[in-house]
């Protein structure tokens, strides 16, 4: 047992008189053992107690502990404790209970069981005191074993779990906060897997914990298990009950106690923790599966969190997944006169939506008003207000009703990009977008300096900047430099990226009348396609251009229309065959189809295919203006509907050569010269800044 | 994992060459990092006496303060990073080996390599070196995955899972989770061609985070820092504009400013994804360090205004989360310690 040679035992003064030690239905003041204490003299305290209070020596000893422990004096409750055995006295408590323990029920059983649990309940929390002594002395290895051993020795007495009503309150207490304890005290060690393996054994096993204090472990777990960075071996199998889910990383683990967490809360049954919905967003839009993340926040009860923030939060989450709809929904309801009409991160998102061609104007009224709102702390977002007004308002102008209205959409939406350009020169996107925009309205000089600025800014990091200029370069009719630039783009990218690249180049190559060329790059094509179709789809890495994936229909009916411009008609037939296999019924097959009829000089059918096509597609243009072509050639009764039909492909693409072309000889035909002479000028303008893919393609 | 590596470092030499242990590794990992060490010297020119007769020569590599901050700072140097820099070979070369100890080295770096390498980039200068490391990293990665991606099903709780018992049956028990694809198939890539730089760089921090917790605190503070420059602003368009104050320090913010600003990359979701997780783990990672979490906490900031400025939802949403943790920790008295006992003044058993 200890010796009484620690004098140097620190001093604890000011204590107040009225603590007191109560055993055995006696009380007794503390002064005196206290005084003891300070002198060093622990047998003599111990025998003070014992004789006081009537107790035997590990109750004493127990019962010293803890008020040196309450004092504050971890050190000299750290001797008390090492002088006695609470190893040995589990060891005797154990056979004692265990026995006992498979519950039959008599009187004198249960009495004896309180009495064991009792002291049971004593030693534990004398070596939990300690756990926490040599914790507070920064001892935390040697603090985390001995609470390990803690929750061996409960496990061993109640290996059964611990029953819910059977156990005494304090026995329970210390139980818990054991458990609580061990994987901190781990955590704090910096031995993160014995940390893991406590959390799990606090989790998994039963411990009768009460909800609040298996929350904060659930919490804390699922804290360390986002954040850490440590990834042990995930729980064993062996812990899987019956076809119940079992995570398989740090990352499923934590994104599964959160949830648990957050249903607890409204299933009302702890306090709601904000900071779980936060830790939750932050792992779910790492894993861009915010739609999850939305139907949490859904089922989250009201009146916790402010409904336009929980719409706005969901927009957000709505947007990440590409369901604008819902989104836009939404932000529509929050952006409400009587809600936050104001908040400048809903009117961008919002603006950011309606970069449509039929929710542009919506979109133009939120930009200005996100732009009034940058004021103040938020003076900083203008530029990106300007920049979204300016996408709009681009967008706007393809569905005006007038020429007049287009050209002043196209120009304001020009100069609005330009200031955001004044406040944003470091923005990559702004730039493309500028050049875009220049492209879109055929200024081509200054769409080329902005394309080759792009490149520059993102070291050719982006694929879309390739493509812009070899397409700015295209309709500038440099076609071997735009082919010099494809290739280049082509040496930057991997295998799975090169797809829209070399739709490009075939169509450079049919541009320079290079048809076998153009075959040949088709052929390669067609192999990536099927290529991709074969690999394992939707694990692979999503190529940059997303939305832009080459598919194979389209390859199919690519060189279907450059085998009908050979006059290879079984060619051409076979190819169109292949892409009706894939899309059965699409406007641009029955166009290649007609073309191919009228060529062979079947009108009557090329006819069909074409009004077939419209049919299909009301607006499209490209049959609009065969169509009308086809009808100048039977007759002059057919004129006035000539026109309509080209003068209808004009207002949708006013900047489509062929059918000012077209239009130019419906006016000659009827004789208006004038006119004629206006179109053909436009027409032959147009030839000239013709790109060979439309230049929204890649926005 | 490197379970020899990690006894290494913590024992002393004497025991663990003791026969009971089959021990090649512990002679190879320890000569090797001598080696590499000797190698650093006659780059450096100077190196602390400590490092070459350290009996732990990998793991004082990877503490030493004073080495870290010579070869960070060969490493700042703006014509660092060709193919003939010495150091860039020395880094390649520590990482061929194939001691996880030295691994860390090179990883340790990580932060300092591809924030010079990002931010140079457009200038048209020779970063084979860079490039060459970097490369290794991936290939690293690529092989010890084998090139699979890396997927997280997304847990549904109208199933019982380990933590939690639900009453429905569920009518089919074919789970039909969300998967995520946390970070897609790999391709071995021989050099790095200009579209897939993002994905290399987030690849080779992908590595850097799975060894984080092993990682000196001052390289995440590296890290830290250039996230804020790559994401082009400070951060400060956050407070209201009155608050900084002082006309003295208003010329060095500006310059800083435009530091920041120049430095601003493109951020792809491939490259921002890895970020992140790193800034959450330097942000709320188990050991806290008050200059680590400043620096953590600027470039939170940092970034959570350019994904304001990207209007991108994702960023948005996740930087988000992490300044409202701050916010709400910052907020938060409560400091109670629920595992303490509850003192009263009767004691009693």
């Amino acid at each position: 047992m200890s010796e009484s040679e620690s004098t140097n035992s620190t001093q604890v003064e000011g204590d107040q008189s009225v603590r007191q030690v109560c055993a055995n239905g006696v009380c007794m003041k503390t002064t005196v053992v206290e005084e003891k204490l300070d002198e060093g003299n622990i047998q003599e305290a111990e025998s003070a107690l014992r004789d006081g209070l009537s107790l035997n020596f590990e109750e004493a000893r127990a019962l010293l502990g803890r008020l040196e422990y309450q004092r504050g004096n971890v050190e000299g409750a750290l001797r008390v404790f090492d002088g006695i055995d609470l190893q040995a006295a589990i060891q005797r408590m154990q056979p004692s209970i265990s026995d006992k323990h498979p519950t039959k029920k008599g009187r004198s059983r249960s009495e004896t069981h309180a009495v064991v649990q009792h002291s049971t309940s004593l030693v534990l929390e004398a070596i939990y005191l300690k756990v926490k002594s040599l914790q507070k002395l920064g001892r935390l290895t040697e603090a985390a074993h001995e609470c390990n051993g803690v929750l061996d020795a409960v496990e061993k007495i109640f290996y059964h779990g611990i029953p819910d009503v059977l156990v005494e309150n304090k026995l329970q207490e210390t139980v818990s906060h054991a458990v609580e304890l061990l994987p901190e005290l781990w955590k704090q060690a910096g031995l993160y897997s014995e940390a893991m393996s406590a959390y799990r054994r606090a989790l998994l096993s039963q411990w009768n914990l009460d909800n609040d204090c298996c929350v904060r472990i659930q919490k804390a777990f699922a804290i360390f298990l986002l954040y850490s960075g440590v990834e042990v071996c995930p729980p064993s199998l062996a812990v899987q009950i019956d076809g119940s889910y079992v995570p398989k990383n740090n990352l499923e683990e934590a994104i599964l106690l959160l949830m648990i967490l957050m249903r607890k809360f409204y299933l009302g049954k702890t306090k709601w923790d904000p900071s779980v919905l936060e830790h939750l967003t932050f792992a779910l839009s790492l894993c861009s599966q915010t739609p999850v993340l939305a139907k949490q926040l859904e089922e989250v009860m009201p009146g916790v969190i402010h409904r336009v923030d929980r719409w706005k939060a969901m927009a957000l989450c709505f947007t990440g997944a590409g369901q604008n709809e819902s989104a836009l929904y939404l932000l529509r309801k929050s952006l409400h006169q009587h809600e936050e009409p104001d908040d400048i991160m809903s009117l961008l998102l919002a603006a950011k939506i309606c970069e449509d061609v039929f929710l542009a104007a919506e979109g133009v009224k939120y930009a200005q008003r996100a732009i009034a709102n940058a004021q103040g702390v938020n003076e900083h977002l203008k530029g990106v207000g300007l920049r979204v007004l300016g996408l709009c308002l681009g967008k706007q102008a393809k569905n005006s009703s007038s020429d007049f209205e287009r050209s002043r959409l196209q120009s304001e939406a020009l100069k609005s990009l330009d200031s955001a350009m004044a406040l944003e020169r470091e923005n990559t996107d702004l730039i493309f977008e500028l050049g875009v925009q220049y492209a879109e309205q055929r200024n081509l000089n200054a769409a080329l300096h902005y394309a080759k600025q792009y490149i520059d800014a993102t070291g050719g990091s982006i694929l879309r900047g390739w493509r812009l200029l070899a397409l700015v370069l295209s309709a500038q009719q440099r076609f071997v430099e735009a082919e010099v630039v494809t290739d280049a783009a082509l040496d930057e990218t991997t295998k799975w990226d090169q797809g829209p690249l070399l739709r490009m180049k075939a169509k450079l190559k049919i541009s320079q009348s290079l048809h076998m060329d153009a075959i040949e790059t088709y052929r390669s094509l067609l192999a990536l396609v099927q290529a991709q179709r074969k690999s394992y789809g939707p694990l692979r890495s999503v190529p940059q251009a997303e939305d832009d994936k080459i598919n194979e229909y389209e390859v199919w009916h690519g060189l279907a229309n450059l085998y009908s411009s050979l006059c290879h008609w079984k060619d051409a037939e076979i190819c169109l065959a292949k892409a009706r296999g894939l899309i059965e019924y699409s406007a641009e097959t029955l166009h290649t189809e007609g073309v191919m009829h009228e060529r062979r000089g079947q009108h009557n059918e090329a006819l069909a295919a074409y009004i077939n096509a419209l049919l299909l597609e009301p607006n499209y243009v490209p049959c609009k203006i065969l169509l009308g072509a086809l009808l100048v050639k039977m007759g002059s009764k057919m004129l006035p509907v000539a026109r309509t039909l080209l003068s209808d492909a004009l207002r949708i693409e006013p900047t489509n050569r062929m059918a000012w072309y077209h239009l130019g000889l419906v006016h000659k035909d009827d004789g208006r010269i004038a006119d004629a002479v206006d179109c053909f000028q436009a027409a032959s303008m147009l030839e000239e800044s013709d790109p060979i893919e439309g230049f929204s393609s890649i926005l | 994992m490197s379970i020899d590596a990690t006894t290494d470092r913590t024992t002393s030499p004497e025991n663990s060459t003791t026969p009971s242990k089959p021990h090649i590794t512990w002679q190879d990992s320890y000569s090797q990092a001598h080696i590499a060490i000797e190698a650093l010297s006659s780059i450096l020119q100077s190196i602390p006496p400590s490092l070459s007769k350290s009996e732990t020569p990998a793991f004082s590599l990877l503490h030493d303060p004073e080495t870290a901050d010579l070869i960070s700072q060969r490493l700042r140097h703006p014509d660092s990073g060709a193919g003939d820099d010495n150091l860039c070979r020395w880094l390649y070369d520590t990482f061929q080996t194939s001691q996880p100890d030295l691994h860390l080295v090179v990883l340790r770096f990580l932060p300092i390599i591809a924030g010079a390498y990002l931010s140079r980039v457009t200038l048209h200068k020779p970063l084979a070196g860079f490039e060459a490391i970097l490369l290794a990293l991936y290939a690293n990665e690529t092989t010890s995955r084998n090139g699979q991606p890396v997927t997280v099903s997304i847990p549904d709780l109208s199933h019982s899972s380990i933590y939690h018992e639900t009453k429905q049956t569920s009518k089919n028990s074919a789970t039909e989770l969300n998967l995520a694809v946390i970070s897609p198939s790999l391709e071995p890539h021989g050099n790095v061609r200009s579209t897939r730089r993002a994905r290399i760089v987030g690849i080779a921090l992908e590595l850097y985070y799975s060894k984080i917790s092993q990682i000196p605190v001052g390289s995440k503070i590296d890290f830290c820092e250039f996230c804020r420059i790559w994401s082009g602003h400070d951060g400060t368009e956050l407070e209201s504009p009155g608050s900084t104050q002082g006309k003295e320090i208003e010329g060095e913010i500006l310059e800083k400013k435009t530091e920041v600003k120049r430095g601003r990359i493109s951020l792809p979701w491939e490259l921002l994804q890895p970020v992140l997780r790193i800034l959450g783990h330097c942000l709320m990672g188990p050991n806290k360090d008050k200059e680590l979490y400043e620096a953590a906490c600027a470039a939170s900031r940092s970034l959570y205004t350019r994904a304001l400025h990207d209007i991108n939802s994702n960023a948005i949403l996740a930087t988000r989360s992490l300044l409202k943790l701050v916010k709400l920790a910052a907020e938060s008295n409560d400091d109670i310690d629920h595992t303490e006992i509850t003192f009263t003044n009767v004691i009693t058993i």
